[in-house]
Formats: C-alpha cells, structure tokens, sequence
C-alpha cells in the first residue's frame, strides 16, 4: 500500500530561537507555515542539519506543537545533526520536509494517558492541544527521565490550562524515584479510554510489558510513537523496518516512516524490538 | 555533449528517456510516493526497486547508518515480488511520461529469465535493468564479478524480451570494463554504472558492525569520484550506452558523468535529502 504524502512539502523557514530549557534539552521555534498547517499530532518533520554533505540525510522530529505559522521542536544535542541544529540562530534558515508518517488516532472521550521518557515528550503538546479541541479534559501525562532537569517542564506540555502531570526520575530527583512505568497501575485505574506512548524503544516495551503483566483491562486506543534509523522518511529507501505482527500474529517488517511512527501497540513484535540494538548504534 | 546535454536519449530497443535524468533502483520505490512529492513526469526515467520472482521481506535491521558524506544501506532486496509488480503496479504506470524500467534480480538466470517473462507483455515496463550488483544479499554479486557468468545471464534474458536491456554493473570488481565488455557482446542494449560499494561502520561504543550483516552498499556523495572512474573505465571499454550513477546531488555532479562518456544519468541518494534533486539536476543540466 503506498503511503499518504499528500501532505508533506519541502519547505524552507526561518528559526526564531533556539531555547534551552536546562539539562541539555532543547526546544527549536521555527517559522514554517506549511508544517505549521498541515501537521497532525504524531506526525514528523525531516529536517535538514547543516547545508554541506555530512551529515548528510534529513532527521526526523517530531512536531511538538504549532502556533499560528511556526513550529516547536524538542531535542537534545546527541550526535552531529542535533549538534548544528543546536547551533542555529535567530533568522538562519531550516529546511524541513513533512508533516510526513501516520500520527496518533486522537480520541473524542478520555480519560487519556499520555506516557512520555525522555525526549518522548516532544509529540505531546500537539496531541493533547487536539484532544482539548475535541473536548477532552481528563488526561493525565506520566513524564519520566533520568534526572529532574531533564523533565520536559509541565507546563509546556498543553498551555494555557496544563494537564495533570506525574513525573519519574530515575534518580529520584523529581517525583517519583524510579522509572515512568511505576506510574502506570494507577492511571490505568481511571480506565483511560486512550493510553499514547513515546520515548525509546525499549521504554516504550517496557510499557506494554508493565501493562500486559498488571492483567487490566487494556485501553482501546492503545498506541506508541516508535523510532527508526531513517534514511528518506517518506517510504521509499524501505530502512525503516520494525518488526510488527500482521493479522495472524505473524512478524512483518512494517515502515516506521509510513506505516508509523505511531503504531498500535497491540501490532508490535515487542520481542523483536527488544532485540534490536539501540538507537544510538546507527 | 554540451549542447544536448538534456535532450533526448536512446538507449535502444525503442527506448527512449525524453531526457537524460533517472530515479536510481531503491531509491525511487515504484514512483508511488515520488509522485506525491515532485512532479514525477518531468524526470526522464523511473529504475524500480529491485524485483525478484517472489516476495522478499528484507534485512533485519538497522538497515541505513549514515558515514561520511554517505549512508550504508543493507536493505537487502525487500520487495513485492515481480507477480505483484505486474498485477498491481504496472497498471498505476499507465499515462505516466516518465519511462519505468523495471530493476529486476535473482539468483539464478532461471529466475531473472522468469522475471523479464513476466513483464514481457506490459506496455507500462519501458525497459529492464537487471541487478547484477546487489551487495545484500547472498549471491547478489555472482553474476556482477565474473564476466562469463554476465554474460551466460544477458544471453539468457536477451533471448525471452525484445525491450531494452540495461545490466547494472558492480563497482565491487578487479576489472568492471572486462564485464561491461561481456555483456555488451552477449546482447546487452546499455549499461548502468554503478551500484554501492561494499563498506562497513563500526559502532565504536560496542565495537561490532552497525549493520545486521556486517557490510552494507554505500552510496551518496562520498563514492562520486569512485563512480566516476569506473563509469570512465566502461565508456572507453564499450560503444553501448552508459548510464552513471554515483554520489550525483546536483546538476554540476552529473555533467560530470557526462563528460567522461556517458549518455544519461541517475540521481540516488540524494533524493533522499532533497526529492526534487532530480528536477534541480535536469533544470540545471538545461540552464
Ligand atoms: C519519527 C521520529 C521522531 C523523532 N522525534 C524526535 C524528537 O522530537 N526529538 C528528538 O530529540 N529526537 C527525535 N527523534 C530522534 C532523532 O531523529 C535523533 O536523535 C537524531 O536523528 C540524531 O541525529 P544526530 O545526527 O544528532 O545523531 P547521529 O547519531 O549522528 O545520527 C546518525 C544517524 O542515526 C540516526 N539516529 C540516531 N539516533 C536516532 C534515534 N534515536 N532515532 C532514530 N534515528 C536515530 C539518525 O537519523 C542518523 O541517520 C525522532 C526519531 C524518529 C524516528
Ligand atoms: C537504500 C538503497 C537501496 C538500493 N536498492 C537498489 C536495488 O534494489 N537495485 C539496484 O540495482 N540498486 C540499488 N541501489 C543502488 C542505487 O541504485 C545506486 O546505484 C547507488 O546508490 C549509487 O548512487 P547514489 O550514490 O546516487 O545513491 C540502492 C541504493 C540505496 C541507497
Ligand atoms: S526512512 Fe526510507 S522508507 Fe522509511
């Protein structure tokens, strides 16, 4: 099946600031009208690092929310790419490709769980901006990271009103002292008609596992944003393949760029991802 | 070649690219996605992922880690299967003025001969390029490294399809004019060069292979001047056309192929980064 791109476009905008937020997170505000129009919750931007040839494929980010024509991103400075991109400054160019990939399916009832670890954050304010616009008040974020600095800050996870947000260190500088997935018996205990996920990997099986072994009853809608090494984003190199099942519980490779990055939990090969190496070994 | 540097470009057999700017294999799909992102028709030609008799699901992953002005790929043949291709993709090409030549592979003559078959009777397949290069799989690279092997697989295909033939070359060989040479006497109507060259990352960290199978083909910018050589090479060792393809990103890279000899081009990798290169090299090429 070939993938929807009809709404992605090559665009060149304009950085409006490089913000640090503290503990090496970092939140890039761009003026990119046709993103800002067109981007779903979920969705990601390809955006280019540098102008030269190393490195030399776009990267993907999520986009994390979108105010009239510009875009906010979150990263951090993790390799050559997110290094320059660091780097940028008011009013140097940024050429982005998207709004590109399969987003969330965004509920019309909640309650909702949104389970971020780490730079997971970066999809959520845009989610939780449309499930508000659909009326959805009760959701409840479960934000996890190493260290209390690293913790997406509360407050820019939906602004004006900010959600009900519970936060996890691993180190117990903030919240609670240990992972994010310790947070889950309790949030599933409200029967959240939606659970949403983003963070690494292996996070992200740690979550169904915690869930699967609590023997609740699992949310219908029950999806997570997952991570590839990309090399186009838009379908056509196939390097993006995760290991999924299809309808007979059989493993497939499916696409993160298209066929995700949101995916159902429930159609994961959960097992096969445990396998794979970390994001940090491409 | 200055002159008509964009014009059209017969590669034989009734094949004709209204220009000389191709889509490389794998780097294009099936035109399905690039259509929703340029203007798909304005590009000369459309080489298609590799196809094979039957399905293939691919490498396990990671399959693309990116080097130094370069990406290592070991995709490793993931496709529909040519059944598929024929019934369901073929249909989708029709009216489409970008020509589509089906990049076929196997690992046998039995099942390249079985490919060509297949597609033999629609009018959508412009053409054939058999894949005699693919570094990503087992066997991929028989045919490509010895000229008597090509050339036994060209006659072969030559005698079941009256369409142009185009063999893709292995730059992964002592001598690629010497297979170049073999496959234009055993009936081959052009040639493509080249493919990836085998390379390998290591991660550092762990100190094994990034990729699954250890190497994996690298492509883009970084092997221009690698592709460039051997696509020099096989203009002077055939009278066939040459199609280069190799690390071109922009109009002044390709020209490039095109002063050593050769008589059209194909954009990679580079589409990646920019979908439109191709455009950008066919407007540039013109300008
Ligand atoms: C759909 C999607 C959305 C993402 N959204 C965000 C986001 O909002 N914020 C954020 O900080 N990060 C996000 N990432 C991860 C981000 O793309 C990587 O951190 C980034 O590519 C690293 O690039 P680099 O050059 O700095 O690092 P390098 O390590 O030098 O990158 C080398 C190669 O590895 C790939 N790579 C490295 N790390 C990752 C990773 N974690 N996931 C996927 N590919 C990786 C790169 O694409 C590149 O091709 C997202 C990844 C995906 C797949
Ligand atoms: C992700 C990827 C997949 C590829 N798949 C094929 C293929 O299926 N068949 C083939 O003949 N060449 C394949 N190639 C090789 C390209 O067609 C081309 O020969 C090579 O990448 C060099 O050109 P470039 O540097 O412009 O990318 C692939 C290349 C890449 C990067
Ligand atoms: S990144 Fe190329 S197909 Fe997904």
């Amino acid at each position: 099946m070939t993938a929807d791109l009809s709404r992605a476009a090559r665009e060149t905008g304009e950085v409006l600031v490089v913000e640090r937020l503290g503990g090496g997170l970092l939140e890039l505000v761009a003026r990119l009208p046709h993103l800002a129009a067109t981007a779903l919750p979920g969705t990601f931007a390809q955006l280019r690092c540098g102008q030269g040839t190393t490195p030399l494929l776009r990267r993907p980010f999520s986009v994390a929310w979108t105010q009239d024509d510009t875009c906010g991103f979150v990263f951090e400075a993790v390799g050559a790419g997110t290094r320059l991109l660091s780097e940028l400054q008011p009013g140097d160019p940024l050429d982005s490709l998207g709004p590109l990939g399969h987003g969330f399916s965004v509920v019309d009832a909640g309650p909702v769980v949104c389970v971020s670890g780490g730079l997971g954050c970066a999809p959520f304010p845009l989610l939780i901006n449309e499930l508000r616009r659909r009326g959805v008040e009760d959701i409840f974020v479960l934000n996890g990271a190493r260290t209390a600095t690293r913790l997406y800050p509360a407050s820019r996870f939906a602004r004006p009103a900010v959600p009900v947000v519970a936060e996890a260190t691993d180190d117990g500088t903030r919240g609670h002292h240990g992972f994010v997935t310790d947070l889950l018996g309790q949030a599933l205990s409200s029967h959240p008609s939606a659970l949403y996920a983003c963070g690494p990997n292996a996070m992200l099986g740690a979550v169904m596992r915690t869930l699967v072994d609590s023997g609740a009853e699992l949310p219908p809608t029950l999806e997570a944003s997952l991570e590839a090494p990309m090399g186009c984003g838009f379908g056509t190199c196939l390097g993006c393949a995760l290991p999924a099942l299809d309808e007979a519980g059989s493993s497939v490779w499916r696409l993160c760029c298209t066929d995700g990055p949101v995916m159902a939990m429930r159609d994961v090969d959960w097992e096969g991802i445990g396998a794979l190496p970390g994001a940090d070994v491409a | 070649m200055s002159e008509n540097a964009s014009g059209a470009v017969d590669l034989g057999r009734g094949l004709i690219l209204p220009n000389p700017v191709g889509l490389a294999s794998g780097t294009a799909g099936y035109g399905f996605e690039l259509d929703q992102l340029i203007d798909i028709n304005r590009v000369g030609a459309l080489y298609t992922k590799g196809t094979t008799v039957r399905a293939r699901e691919g490498n396990p992953p990671p399959r693309v880690a990116e080097t130094g002005g370069g990406m290592l790929n070991s995709i490793g043949l993931q496709n529909p299967g040519v059944d598929a291709v024929a019934a369901e993709y073929a249909p989708r090409w029709k009216g489409w003025a970008i020509q589509v030549i089906v990049n076929i592979a196997g690992g046998s003559v039995e099942e390249y001969v079985h490919c060509t078959t297949v597609l033999e009777p629609i009018d959508e397949v412009a053409g054939i390029e058999l894949n005699i290069s693919c570094p990503n799989i087992a066997r991929g690279l028989d045919f490509g490294r010895d000229p008597v092997a090509a050339a036994r697989l060209v006659a072969a295909v030559r005698a079941v399809t009256e369409r142009c033939v185009i063999v893709k070359l292995s730059p992964n060989v002592t001598d690629i004019a010497a297979v170049a040479r073999a496959v234009e006497d055993a009936g081959a109507d052009a040639v493509s060069a080249v493919n990836t060259y085998i390379g390998r990352k290591i991660h550092r960290a762990s100190g094994r292979s990034v990729l699954p199978l250890g190497n994996g083909g690298l492509s883009g910018p970084a092997i221009q001047p690698l592709a460039l050589a051997a696509v020099a090479a096989v203009c002077e060792a055939v009278d066939i056309p040459v199609i280069g393809v190799g690390g071109i990103v922009d109009a002044a890279s390709a020209r490039d192929f095109l002063i050593v000899g050769a008589s059209a081009v194909q954009v990679g990798t580079a589409t990646f980064v920019n979908p439109e290169t191709a455009l950008q090299v066919l407007d540039g090429l013109r300008g």
